[in-house]
């Protein structure tokens, strides 16, 4: 189901999502934190994309920014040809409702209504659109509840009396309901264990095959991720820092943090096999001081790398075909990571 | 790391029976393990497995309508199964220290984190304010917090996940525990703290021989930081033995499912593998193995009658009838035909 490599999307044929220069800024006044800052990311049909990144780093924003939540203080969102970010009033209602864009919600405890069953949540967004009776909106609710393998038994169920897989695809169900052509998914399997992990993450490379759906996973689990993304796209501290092919960044990432990420994710095999360790790649206290600047590198005080140039935030460059990375020292930093010390 | 209970032992669990639902079930069913000190033991299962209660029960601190039906805990060779109240406070924080999951909601949020770690000096260490203050301080920068004078001074809001968790460690360390219970405490937080937290427990470990007790659903969490591991499925022990050995030699049809949804962390796309079908409810009326339901391997005897662990070396010990039966570990667990074979399996169970 997962193993085949989806085509490398054509870079001629337009985007069906292209976020450009957004900026965000959430709170006001002297509350006021910038969030996001210039993220361009495109988004081709077909193609599952994952969005990796600590906790602060804007997934989450950038998700709901995407969806309308939040508008960006700067920078556009075209949607297969429409400037979604710029919509008012009776416009961005009509967008919304079109179901084109779905988010997931992070920890789907929260974000379904406990008093509701699962039909009356799955269909609730399609009565509100209105357009359809009683009847084609149950036929609907049960073709999403069968595409993400639940059977017609839970409709009558509240969240509270399925398991935390369950409701997780109960999620899924609500935002295919409304027929989407992009779905975002926000950690959706960060509360879930292992087997279930893998069985949404496969549910979701299904969907993508069955219905040629881009989907973007946010996650912070990069192993699993691995496993069915055509990308990857790095936040760090609101800024993209690395976005290129699985296949490629995860063999040999330009930017120090996706190789800190990759370094610290747990693995049943240990650590004996990999070619860097975080040990490599964590700044010690033998490292010169950081370039101490408004300006400097996001990742300047983490990085073990940062010279005298980091002191201005690097562009995203292309480092290779359909891949880029912000790192002014992309071409040097591997080398001489693996000459530091293995252990501390 | 031997067979035979060590002279240092820290925790003890003989038999251990939990019962909840005001007794109406049994979701903890005959749990032997023990953790010596300066060792690092791993629980693993999934959610619902038994893992926590059997780590409240350690700790006495049961939620309500759970009991210990059944069976002995000994601390440092102590029984305390019966310990009152009391006796149970005297222990918490000095004897033993515990850290969950939500460091978040086991924080006052409007009190700094200093106040609450120097209150647990305060009382149980009844150091005077100053002391108390100044040693905080110090088991702050234990823990790996930059500017700990600057992190005693701030409300949990202020510090990030991660930082929370560190505080939390502190606290539970402040009164130099024997033994740490560590209850999902890295699985909320990102890959790169989790890191850290996973280098922190070794490290205390290692300078002040603590006795880790590290309950993950991840197995490979378990198999960075642990000594042994010891599997749960539906309340009972499937599988315990030294990390390296369960993982690469596992007998047990559950651990070795277990292993093949766990994190590889080689970054290849490949197929995702579930385990499938259900665990049983807590009070299922099952006689045989408990897994035998979800097991590509289940024969008749496995049905049959109550399953017991076997040794299978001094060190390693597996509930299951074919536990030795040489076909078993030729499973072919990661083909396609296997996978076939789970997802009809699968589909059939729901």
């Amino acid at each position: 189901m997962t193993a085949q490599v989806t085509e490398p999307p054509a870079t001629a044929a337009p985007p069906l999502l292209a976020v450009a220069g957004v900026d965000v800024v959430l709170g006001h006044g002297w509350r006021a934190t910038q969030v996001l800052t210039g993220v361009d990311l495109d988004i081709w049909p077909g193609e599952i994309v994952g969005l990796v990144g600590e906790t602060g780093s804007g997934k989450t924003t950038l998700a709901r920014t995407i969806v309308g939540l939040i508008r960006p203080r700067q920078g556009r969102i075209v949607f297969a040809g429409t400037e979604i970010s710029g919509l008012r009033g009776g416009a961005r209602r009509r967008e919304r409702r079109s179901g084109h864009v779905q988010l997931v919600f992070q920890d789907p405890l929260r974000s379904l209504d406990p008093d509701l069953t699962v039909a009356e949540i799955v269909g609730e967004g399609l009565a509100i659109r209105g357009g359809l009776d009683a009847r084609q909106i149950s036929e609907k609710v049960d073709d999403a509840l069968a595409k993400v393998g639940l059977e017609a038994a839970l409709r009558d169920r509240v969240p509270g009396q399925i398991s935390g897989g369950q409701r997780q695809r109960v999620s899924i169900a609500r935002a295919l309901a409304a027929g989407p052509r992009l779905l975002l998914c926000d950690e959706p399997v960060s509360a879930l264990d292992a087997s279930n992990r893998n069985y949404i993450l496969r549910l979701l490379a299904g969907l993508r095959d069955s219905l040629n759906l881009p989907i973007v996973i946010i996650s912070h689990d990069l192993s699993s991720l691995a496993g069915i993304a055509d990308r990857v796209v790095v936040l760090y501290r609101g800024r993209i820092v690395e976005d290129g092919p699985v296949s490629q960044v995860f063999s040999a990432p330009r930017h120090p943090y996706t190789a800190l990420l990759m370094a610290s994710a747990p693995s049943v095999r240990g650590q004996g096999d990999r070619p860097l360790t975080v040990h490599h790649l964590r700044r010690t206290a033998a490292d010169p001081p950081p370039p101490d600047s408004g300006t400097a590198c996001v990742f300047a005080d983490r990085c073990p790398f940062a010279i005298a140039a980091c002191a201005t935030q690097p562009p995203l460059t292309t480092v290779a075909d359909r891949w880029t990375a912000a790192c002014h020292r992309h071409q040097e930093w591997g080398e001489l990571a693996s000459k530091r010390p293995r252990h501390p | 790391m031997t067979g035979k209970p060590p002279r240092d032992e820290v925790l003890g669990l003989a038999d251990l029976h939990v019962t909840v639902h005001e007794g109406a079930a049994t979701a903890v069913r005959g749990v032997s393990l023990s953790v010596a000190a300066g060792e690092i033991v791993g629980l693993v299962g999934e959610s619902g497995s038994g893992k926590t209660l059997t780590c409240r029960a350690a700790l006495g601190v049961l939620p309500p309508g759970c009991a210990v039906g059944q069976g002995t805990i000994s601390f440092e060779r102590q029984d305390v199964t019966d310990l009152s109240r009391r006796g149970w406070e005297r222990l918490h924080g000095t004897g033993m220290g515990a850290v969950f999951q939500d460091p978040a909601s086991y924080l006052n949020p409007n009190l700094t984190v200093g106040s609450q770690l120097a209150e647990v000096l305060r009382v149980k260490q009844r150091l005077p304010r100053r002391e108390a203050r100044r040693r905080g301080i110090d088991l702050l920068a234990a823990v790996g917090l930059h500017r700990p004078d600057w992190v005693f001074h701030q409300i949990p809001g202020e510090l990030s996940g991660g930082m929370l968790q560190r505080v939390m460690i502190a606290i539970a360390i402040s009164c130099e525990p024997r033994l740490l219970i560590a209850d999902e405490a890295t699985t909320a937080l990102d890959v790169t703290i989790q890191a850290e937290i996973i280098e922190l427990l070794r490290d205390l470990r290692d300078q002040r021989g603590l006795a880790v007790l590290f309950v993950s659903h991840d197995l490979a969490v378990i198999r960075e930081l642990c000594d042994r591991v010891i599997v749960f499925y539906a309340g009972e022990i499937v599988e315990s033995g030294p990390v390296g050995e369960i993982i690469e030699r596992p007998r047990h049809p559950y651990t070795q499912a277990l292993l093949r949804v766990a994190s590889v962390g080689d970054f290849r796309r490949r197929e995702l593998q579930v385990i499938p079908g259900q665990p049983p409810q807590v009070g299922a009326g099952i006689t045989g193995c408990r897994f035998a339901g979800r097991c590509p391997a289940a024969i008749e005897a496995c049905r049959s009658g109550p399953v017991s662990l076997v040794p299978l070396s001094h060190v390693h010990q597996a509930r299951c009838v074919r536990a030795t039966d040489p076909e078993l570990t030729a499973v072919p667990v990661t083909t396609a035909a296997a996978t076939a074979e789970a997802e009809a399996a699968e589909l059939a169970a729901r």
